[in-house]
């Protein structure tokens, strides 16, 4: 075959193909085929060298023309293929309302959320966040806290014990004095953990529960600042409204000592017949006060020149106000449906 | 406390709302837990049986003609059987409001009658403790008496609660004084002098052989009458929570609760000598109380005894032996303080506790002994008894040390300023004695409070009588402090990239029963050997701490209907040279249906390493782990990795032993990740390496080797191998069966090279590819897969 031949078979060849393709993925094939490195473009090429060479200028001059030729039947191909393409795709009409497929998506349990929520307040504030053991002597959970042994309020941290004087931390405190054991004041902590004690279980209580304890010592700190601190953390937990009373009580770590309360979010103080508050349109938090001077001076802080508070608040208690759960058990249960809901 | 608001109002001027009156005390620090509020009952009378007859009709029927004052004599029937004429009685009139029933004229068997006798319960009192059938009253009280209003029983019932600081509160004067003083009125206590000081006569001598004995007022009665109390000393101890009983033993209590001090009346006839001894009980001593309770005593107890036998238990009750009856013409009364923890481990130890007892552990203030002595006294002697000398064994009473009290300290703890003027007011109210001293206040507590010991518990009560409402919010300046949240920014870092990976965090109980331990063996698993064990659990739930967060996890996996996701930050708990001991964990676990493959490959596996080493590379910031293959308890023996970073353990990763599965009841197989909290190594930024601008090439290799060889070793093999052009060798396949020799794999597996300063050519690609497979033949007798 002479090269005109072989440009003429190669371009009906090439015509066919073109027309067989479909779409603009399979151009792509037939420029390889013919007009790539070894397609079929450089094999007729290459018998160029074959020619005498005074026929090979005009020979390479129509295999460059039929090259032109095939480029622009290939772009022009192409630019169909691909207006096809788009104008298929926007005639295109789905239900957007169909339900979403929904993201592999873990959550958070809504009692550590609380937990994570009120330490972060802190954190902002200058505070550090301490975590202690679950197993504590008799001694920092007692003694230290000023309460020796033999003394009423023990009754009130009924305990498991593991020994005779191991025993499951009934309260968050003895961080406070692990803490101020290690450091000089300034102290500011939270300090978030598990507690238990010996109490019946129904929709209010538990035996076993968390804490956050709060602690702050320097100079010159006063129940004016825990008031303040509190005020702020309930903002952030419960709503920007939210109110703080301090209520006179008795722990033997504090003195003065206070009940906090703050204002009932589901009736935002109304009381009435509210089921949250029962109608007092407060909610109670915990116990708070004035480190007794008797715990600073079981550290060696001089209680004349350092003062500071401490509290201590349920944690499961506050995300059953803030989530309105009908009985905290459920914290423990993790019953798919409630922790979906808050996740 | 239970307290009638009725009782209350003889002490103190009070707000007609209850509501107002339990504020008040909530703001004092006792807050009320409820108010009872008395039902509407109108149209009571007192009435004065005139005559008594028999029905004209009715056998069991009786009619009265009942005296009611101003009016007509009233005609009434009753079936009760305790009216005889002559006494004064309840009569609910035509038109009365009772708590179930309003009363009408009505004929009974043909006769009109005109009222009704009422009993104890149509007043709302607990009908079980007062006469069976119709309300009495004393003579003295008038016919026509309103009985709602004169015995103040439309009056509402505080349930107060009082700290156990606060002993001296545990009494209707002691919140009537807080109540006093709060308000700025006047307390009207009873004038508590003994009418039998002076008077001599008989004394009763107490030997005190125990220092946990501090003070005894002793003190004799003579003709005494017992019978029951008047209708308004029953009514308000039946309000308060205690049924009356009879007079004498009425009067013992009505002090207590009005006072705080506990007293007890023994039959001085039945006490040798009138000599009684305070003392250790004995070993094994008997003692039967007087609520009929026998006992084996220990000298853990103690006791007051007669010469003879033990008649009291100390700050608990009495004997039978020597209890008040209606024969007792002569008592001895003890109005004594006690050790209070020695009571509270005697009451703990015999597991009983009174309304006495849950005073004296709270240990009372000595000085109340001669009041609790005095309050009876005066009662007794309104009963007709006569008095003689009290008298007073054991410890001499102490004035309280004074307190010098900064009056700078109320602006340093309480963040605000008090004129010294007004914080002794405040004080003077509640009893403190106060004088100014140079920039300070000397302060004196009042006799019956012990719980005022320094400057703060000063501070506190200046705060509660100024109102802690004063306390003004503030944002404290913190200074910059030395302590780290290492520990705790982990654990919520751990959290929130689990949940991230699509975990749902759970949190469980730390107690578990013994059930727990009887699955795990009967998957045939062996349960820890040293359990931590609780000595005092409230029930076989929580008898055991759980040494892993398995079970836990798999009961939850168990509840889910199909594939499930969780993990649980907490503590486990484990037993070492005798010492309870805990650590930290992390436990994430999935449940997943079986994919059909051959029993050398589980992609559910992979993709739980895939999840651990995600997690791991976010806590860690390294992204290269080594796993090796090993066995661990709970876990697969064949489908189980330890993951290390260099060349330390740092996670489990693993199928969990199918036999727990099944007991657990999952019914999906479970794949999990445990990891030791601490032992996660701190986080390490990763530095950027500019990669290369020179493209990369690759090469698929199909190695055929033995079958017990790690991928993982290979792949690092052929890495070393390759050279520093190599930047990844990664399994990607793996084959068994036919097409290779038995015992042997096929695994494929791309390396990807790259120059860093020019492009990599085929030729030396090849190059080092057919470099590294010669190594890897010599090395693992690897052949190329044809
Ligand atoms: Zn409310």
């Amino acid at each position: 075959m002479n090269l005109v031949d072989n440009l003429e078979d190669l371009r009906a060849r090439f015509e066919d193909a073109l027309k067989n393709s479909a779409g603009a993925g399979s151009l792509d094939a037939v420029r390889v085929a013919f007009l790539g490195r070894s397609g079929e473009v450089t094999a007729v090429r290459r018998s160029i060298g074959k020619l005498p060479p005074a026929e090979r200028p005009a020979a390479g001059q129509r295999i460059n023309e039929a090259v032109e030729k095939m480029e622009r039947a290939l772009d022009e191909a192409q630019a169909n293929a691909e207006a096809l393409e788009v104008g298929a795709s926007l005639s295109q009409r789905i239900d957007a309302t169909f339900p979403a497929v929904p993201p592999r998506q873990g959550s958070i349990h809504p009692m550590k959320r609380v937990m994570h929520d009120v330490c972060a307040y802190f954190e902002r504030h200058g505070f550090a966040v301490v975590v202690g053991p679950e197993i504590e002597p008799d001694y920092y959970n007692f003694d230290a806290l000023n309460i020796p042994p033999d003394h009423p309020a023990r009754e009130g941290f009924d305990s498991f014990f593991l020994t005779p004087n191991l025993l499951l931390r009934p309260h968050t405190s003895p961080m406070q004095i692990r803490t101020m054991q290690q450091h000089r004041p300034p102290v500011a902590v939270v300090v978030p953990g598990t507690c238990y004690r010996r109490d019946a279980v129904d929709a209010r209580h538990l035996y076993q529960f968390n804490q956050c304890e709060g602690l702050l010592i320097d100079e010159g700190v006063h129940m004016g600042h825990l008031k303040g601190m509190l005020t702020g953390m309930c903002r952030e937990i419960f709503g920007a409204e939210q109110q703080v009373r301090f209520r006179p009580s008795y722990f033997p770590f504090t003195e003065p000592s206070a009940e906090v309360d703050t204002t009932c979010p589901l009736c935002r103080g109304a009381g009435g017949e509210c089921r949250m508050c029962g109608g007092s349109g407060w909610i109670e938090l915990g116990g708070a006060g004035m480190v007794h001077p008797n715990v600073l001076r079981n550290v060696d802080y001089d209680p004349d020149v350092y003062s500071g508070w401490a509290f201590g608040f349920g944690v499961e208690r506050m995300a059953l106000v803030r989530y309105d759960v009908d009985d905290i058990r459920r914290f423990f249960e993790n019953d798919d449906a409630f922790l979906e809901q808050l996740a | 406390m239970r307290v009638p608001l009725a009782w209350l109002r003889d002490y103190v001027e009070l707000p007609a709302d209850p509501a107002a009156v339990a504020e008040m005390l909530a703001l004092l620090g006792f807050p009320v837990a409820a108010i009872e509020k008395r039902p509407v009952i109108t149209g009571v009378i007192a009435g004065r049986i005139a005559e008594l007859g028999k029905h004209p009709n009715a056998d069991r029927l009786q009619v009265g003609r009942i005296e009611v004052g101003d009016g007509a004599p009233l005609t009434i029937a009753t079936a009760a059987t305790n009216v005889a004429a002559g006494q004064t009685i309840a009569v609910a009139t035509i038109g009365a409001r009772l708590p179930k029933l309003t009363i009408e004229r009505r004929k009974m068997r043909g006769l009109e009658s005109e009222g009704m006798m009422i009993s104890a319960e149509e007043l709302a009192l607990p009908d079980e403790w007062f006469e069976d059938g119709i309300m009495q009253f004393e003579e003295s009280l008038q016919p026509g008496t309103d009985v709602v209003e004169y015995f103040r029983l439309s009056e509402a019932v505080l349930d107060v609660e009082i700290t156990s600081n606060r002993v001296d509160a545990m009494s209707l004067i002691g919140l009537a004084r807080e109540l006093a003083a709060y308000q700025n009125v006047p307390l009207r206590a009873p004038e508590l002098s003994n009418p039998g000081e002076g008077a001599g006569g008989a004394k009763a001598n107490v030997t005190i052989e125990s220092p946990d004995c501090r003070r005894f007022v002793s003190q004799i009665f003579t003709g005494v009458r017992s019978g029951s109390s008047p209708a308004w000393m029953r009514i308000r101890l039946a309000l308060a929570g205690q049924r009356p009983i009879n007079r004498l033993v009425d009067i013992s209590n009505y002090v207590m609760l009005e006072t705080a001090q506990p007293l007890h009346f023994y039959d001085a006839a039945k006490i040798p000598n009138h000599h009684l001894i305070v003392r250790d009980a004995r070993e094994g001593e008997r003692f039967v109380a007087l609520d009929g309770s026998e006992r084996e005593l220990s000298p853990q107890a103690l006791v007051i005894a007669s010469e003879t036998s033990a008649e009291c238990l100390a700050g608990l009750m009495g004997a039978r032996s020597s209890e008040v009856t209606d024969q007792t013409a002569e008592l001895i009364l003890e109005s004594a303080n006690f050790s209070g923890a020695r009571i509270r481990r005697t009451a703990g130890q015999l597991g009983f506790r009174t309304e006495a007892s849950s005073r004296h552990e709270k240990s009372l203030a000595p000085a109340l002994t001669a009041v609790g002595a005095a309050r009876a006294a005066q009662l007794l002697v309104q009963a007709g008894a006569m008095p003689h000398e009290p008298v007073a064994f054991g410890q001499p009473l102490s004035a309280a040390a004074p307190i010098d009290f900064k009056i700078s300290d109320v602006k340093r703890l309480l963040g605000y300023d008090l004129p010294p003027q007004e914080i002794t007011e405040r004080l003077d109210g509640l009893g403190f004695k106060v004088e100014p001293a140079d920039g300070m206040l000397r302060v004196v507590p009042p006799e019956w409070r012990t719980d005022v010991t320094c400057s703060a518990d000063v501070i506190e009560e200046i705060a509660r009588m100024a109102g802690y409402d004063l306390i003004a919010s503030e944002i404290p300046a913190v200074r910059a402090h030395e302590i780290a949240s290492g520990d705790y920014r982990r654990e919520r870092k751990v959290a929130t990239t689990l949940a991230a990976l699509g975990y749902r965090e759970i949190v469980t109980y730390s107690l578990h029963g013994v059930q727990v331990y009887d699955k795990i063996r009967r998957a045939g698993v062996e349960p820890p050997a040293r359990p931590v064990e609780v000595q005092n659990p409230l029930s076989e739930e929580q008898r055991y701490m759980r040494h892993s967060l398995g079970p836990a996890m798999l009961t939850h996996l168990a509840r889910a209907n199909g594939p499930d996701r969780a993990f649980e930050i907490g503590r486990i708990f484990y037993t070492e040279d005798r010492q309870p001991l805990e650590t930290p964990m992390v436990f994430f676990a999935f449940s997943a249906a079986p994919q059909n493959e051959p029993e050398w490959h589980d992609e559910n596996f992979l993709r739980a390493k895939g999840d651990c080493e995600a997690f791991l590379r976010a806590m860690t910031g390294r992204s290269r782990f080594e796993t090796a293959a090993d066995e661990r308890d709970g876990f697969h023996p064949g489908k189980t990795g330890v993951v290390l970073m260099d060349g330390r353990e740092i996670a489990v990763v693993g199928e969990v032993d199918p036999r727990l599965v099944r007991t657990f009841g999952v019914r999906l197989p479970v794949y999990a990740c445990r990891m030791i909290l601490s032992a996660l190594p701190p986080y390490d930024v990763p530095q950027f390496q500019p990669p290369s601008k020179f493209p990369s090439t690759y090469r698929d290799l199909a190695l055929v080797c033995d079958a017990d060889v790690p991928a993982q070793r290979l792949e690092s093999a052929l890495r070393t191998a390759a050279g520093a052009w190599c930047t990844a060798a990664t399994a990607f396949d793996e084959y068994r069966g036919s097409q290779v020799p038995a015992g042997k794999k096929s695994i494929a597996i791309r390396v990807t090279l790259q120059k860093p300063d020019a492009t990599m050519t085929d030729a030396e690609a090849d190059a080092v590819i057919e470099q590294a497979v010669s190594t890897l033949r010599a090395d693992f007798g690897v052949t190329l897969r044809a």
